[in-house]
């Protein structure tokens, strides 16, 4: 009876720690996969299709060149092409109800830093990178997604290919 | 206990641990919202934090800020470091600003209720609530009657005083619970006497080498904790390594009294006896230099310092230390605090003390120098008799209407002053509350005003210290709710009452202000033509001079012995055997910080007691009364009851119990609402004002028990306490 119960108890160990420690490394892809996709949106935004008619990215996030943060557009910068432009379109109208009701659109936040870095758009795009560099061919996506993991390796590993690499290597550079 | 087996345990353990596992999994986001501008300001980048100066509201002193902002939502507020009264400084309630602006409980809009107290506000239109009461007004006539605060912008009492005496109406009161419990309207009255002006005196603390507090608790809520901080730290670190010496007479240990050198537990109502008692030894010490010793001669009193020693519970040769070391010093200070205001014979009590400040040479003790422009001066607190005078009006049915802006009267007032009761006699009340007090409760309108941080407007700082100061006020957000400035409403129902539109022609307060403030001229800032003034005056946070005046000493000082009343309690020894020693608390003011969570979460200085009322004991009255901390007992006095949680405080005299005024509300959001006591109830109205500090109580235990939110273990504080100062 005990040598019994004691063998079904090591069965049990044997088949569940590997089982339990599959699951969790499971449930880590599964979760990590769901960050990653694009979150869901208030409003749709093609990406493709208006880079596909030629508008740059600057032209939307304009304030990428002189500040920290590359912006979202205002309403009115939305509106002020579509009043016009494909105004007949079911999407355009769900953004044109938003401007009827002068509410702002709750876009959710794509790529987020921790707010220990300080990240700053200006220096990037004026030291000439492509947006498609860090934010991965956006002008090829509907809704943008995440596709990049913005981690510090990450940031580090085109910091060292850079001629000044000796100076991009220090801490405060991005942890002042 | 129940049987648990391991099977059982494990079962439970692992669907437990699924359960949260699953949930964790079915929403894995931590995505922000981003809300872009829907029409963004010029030149705004995302990102990029844009600061704006303006001026602090919570309290009447009246602080410079700056408030950073970020895409359109004010974040953080700072201390303005231009500004001459806080000089970059700012306190916690200062910080809390935010929520005052943000608070959930906000009017989103005008309300009006058809039964008064009823709680159910029903939303009108902004064009229905000004006809309401702009026919109200009419109706009225110059039976109207205007109720603001001491914290209500200079500009609002500027245009309502001329409203009132357009329509032929008596001028505003300006009376709240804060300018009452500051003593405000006493201390500027006794200042008559001294400099001929109806004005607040600054105490150069910075200055004095010895200063005598009669329970001013000026590092607490006392007139401007930040510029008196600042200026106790310059007492405390003089050139030349000296050290200021500060002694401290109050019945319980302050948030000042815990800094002091030596602290005397003064009997309470006793403080102008001791004053009187020091300027007696003085002159029959004899103390001090030659002309000091003159004018005690002249300004002793025929009193008996064993029984003022006998009185006040301080003993005779404590007394003779103190009156050494003032009559000593180089340059001592006595500083009248703000319970003297609030006992029978309130203008001798403060005479009483300045009679040491007379004996010192009163360099300590100046007026701020005149403003270049007297049509911004600060309007005068009202003294209580103004408003019992009001509260009779409507007793009698003289007041039609009721218009009350900045002041909460409701909570504020204590039920013996009866003005809830006059209340029911004013057929029409409007409150222009932004958020809904008790006061708007029992409004029938509410016009929502806009929050400071909404706002426009001038301060007049007062104290101005050695500056003439007018901070300025802006908004630095859009308006977050519907609400509209006063100001702006009182213009707009001005245009239909032919006399008022003559007196007050402007299109609206902004007008106004471009009108009269580039009149100050160039000040610190500079400029010349008005738009330019006007710019800088919101730019820097305000307007002050570029040279320092020479500061305003008294013109007047006493040639005769004061005579000091013995105090007056109200209640008898037998029945009601303790005093009762009200103070604002350091985060909750009078009342109006308890709308504010960080506030309410800040643990109080001295007891770290946070979200709740409770009251001071001393351990041999708790081992008497047979209670342990956190034990509710009902504290009532001759004017009402309350009941609360006793916390045992070594630093109080045994014969008084000490309550934190501000919370207790019935309305006044989620945050306010349903917390803890309010202690005015146990104050009585008499002729003479609001007698917070002159009460006595009746102590019962209900053998209730309240768990107390506090930060500190009281172990080896007060179990076992033996107090050297209360002998047996």
């Amino acid at each position: 009876m005990h040598a019994s119960r004691n063998r079904s108890r090591a069965l049990a160990t044997i088949i569940g720690i590997p089982l339990a420690a599959t699951a969790m490394v499971a449930a880590y892809f599964f979760i990590s996969w769901q960050v990653r996709a694009a979150p869901e949106q208030p409003a749709p935004m093609d990406h493709a299709a208006m880079t596909e008619k030629g508008v740059s990215c600057l032209f939307c996030h304009s304030d990428a060149l002189k500040s920290p943060a590359a912006g979202i557009p205002s309403l009115e910068k939305c509106m002020g092409c579509h009043q016009v432009v494909k105004t007949d379109s079911p999407e355009i109208e769900e953004v044109a109800a938003y401007w009827h009701r002068q509410e702002p659109i709750p876009w959710v936040r794509v790529n987020q830093l921790p707010r220990f870095v300080y990240f700053t758009h200006r220096v990037h795009v004026n030291a000439g990178l492509n947006c498609e560099r860090c934010h991965g061919d956006v002008a090829h996506m509907q809704s943008a997604e995440p596709v990049t993991k913005m981690n510090m390796g990450w940031c580090l590993d085109c910091h060292e290919q850079q001629p000044d690499a000796e100076q991009l290597r220090d801490c405060v550079i991005c942890h002042q | 206990m129940t049987n648990i087996s391991r099977r059982d345990f494990i079962k439970v353990g692992t669907a437990g641990i699924l359960t949260t596992v699953l949930t964790g999994c079915q929403n894995p986001r931590h995505w922000v919202t981003l809300e872009p501008y829907v029409i963004p300001p010029e030149e705004q980048l995302a990102g990029v934090a844009t600061w704006y100066a303006t001026t602090c509201r919570q309290c009447p002193a009246g602080c410079g800020i700056i408030v950073r902002v970020m895409n359109g939502r004010a974040l953080k507020i700072e201390g303005n470091p231009q500004h001459p009264l806080n000089k970059g400084k700012l306190c916690a309630r200062g910080q809390a600003g935010l929520q005052i602006l943000y608070n959930p409980d906000r009017l989103p809009g005008p309300v009006q209720q058809t039964k008064r107290g009823s709680g159910r506000f029903q939303p009108v239109s902004w064009e229905d609530g000004l006809n309401t009461l702009y026919a109200r007004l009419q109706q009225a006539g110059n039976s109207t009657a205007i109720w603001t605060g001491s914290t209500t912008s200079g500009h609002l009492l500027d245009l309502f005083g001329r409203f009132a005496a357009a329509i032929g109406a008596p001028s505003p009161l300006v009376f709240d619970l804060c300018s009452e419990l500051n003593g405000l309207a006493t201390l500027e009255n006794a200042s008559q006497a001294f400099f001929g002006k109806n004005r607040l005196p600054t105490y150069d603390l910075d200055q004095a080498d010895v200063v005598l507090s009669f329970g001013a608790d000026f590092l607490g809520p006392w007139l401007s904790q930040v510029r008196y901080g600042t200026a106790f730290g310059a007492f405390r670190s003089q050139p030349l390594g000296k050290r200021g010496y500060l002694v401290q007479l109050e019945p319980r240990m302050s948030t000042t009294g815990a800094k002091a050198d030596r602290w005397l537990p003064v009997s309470p109502g006793t403080e102008a006896l001791v004053a009187q008692a020091l300027v007696r030894i003085m002159a029959d010490g004899p103390l001090g230099p030659a002309e000091r010793l003159t004018e005690a001669n002249t300004l002793a009193s025929e009193i008996d310092v064993s029984s003022v020693a006998a009185a006040s519970g301080i003993p005779v040769t404590e007394l003779e230390q103190v009156a050494r070391i003032f009559a000593t010093a180089t340059r001592p200070l006595a500083i009248p605090g703000n319970a003297l205001a609030a006992q029978d014979g309130q203008g001798t009590a403060i005479a009483a003390v300045h009679a040491l400040n007379t004996i010192a040479g009163a360099d300590g003790l100046a007026l701020s120098p005149d403003s270049p422009a007297t049509w911004l001066l600060k309007p005068q607190v009202s003294p209580f008799s103004d408003v019992q005078a009001l509260i009779e009006r409507m007793q009698a049915g003289d007041i039609q209407l009721l218009l009350i802006h900045g002041a909460n009267p409701v909570y504020e007032l204590p039920e013996s002053a009866g003005f809830v009761d006059a209340l029911a006699h004013v057929p029409f009340v409007v409150s222009f509350s932004p958020i809904a007090d008790e006061t708007s409760a029992q409004a029938d309108l509410v016009l929502p005003d806009r929050t400071y941080l909404e706002s426009w407007g001038y301060n007049v700082t007062s104290p101005g210290f050695d500056l003439p100061v007018v901070g300025s006020q802006q908004p630095v957000v859009t308006p977050v709710f519907d609400a509209r400035s006063t100001g702006d409403v009182l213009l707009t129902v001005a245009r239909g009452i032919p006399a008022a539109a003559t007196a007050l022609p402007w299109r609206d307060e902004v007008a106004f202000l471009k009108e009269t403030i580039p009149q100050l001229g160039p000040g610190a800032a500079g400029g010349s033509d008005s738009d330019v003034l006007w710019s800088r005056f919101l730019q820097h946070g305000g307007w002050w001079s570029a040279t320092t005046p020479s500061p305003v000493h008294p013109t007047a000082v006493l040639s005769q012995p004061v005579q000091a009343e013995t105090p007056q309690f109200q209640g008898n020894e037998q029945e009601y055997p303790y005093f009762l020693h009200l103070y604002m608390s350091d985060f909750m003011s009078d009342g109006r910080g308890a709308n504010q969570p960080w506030l309410q979460g800040a643990p109080d200085p001295m007891t770290t007691v946070a979200w709740q009322t409770w009251v001071e004991m001393h351990p041999r009255t708790a081992q008497q009364l047979g209670v342990k901390d956190g034990d509710v007992v009902r504290i009532a006095s001759p004017a009402g009851e309350i009941e609360a949680p006793v916390y045992i405080y070594p630093a109080i005299r045994p014969d008084t119990v000490a309550i934190p005024i501000g919370q207790g509300h019935t309305d006044y959001g989620r945050y306010a609402r349903k917390r803890g006591s309010n202690p005015m109830d146990l104050v009585g109205a008499t002729d003479e004002g609001l007698a917070w500090a002159a009460m006595r109580v009746r102590i019962t235990p209900t053998g209730k028990k309240t768990a107390q939110a506090g930060f500190e273990s009281k172990i080896g504080v007060t179990e076992g306490f033996i107090n050297e100062a209360f002998p047996r």
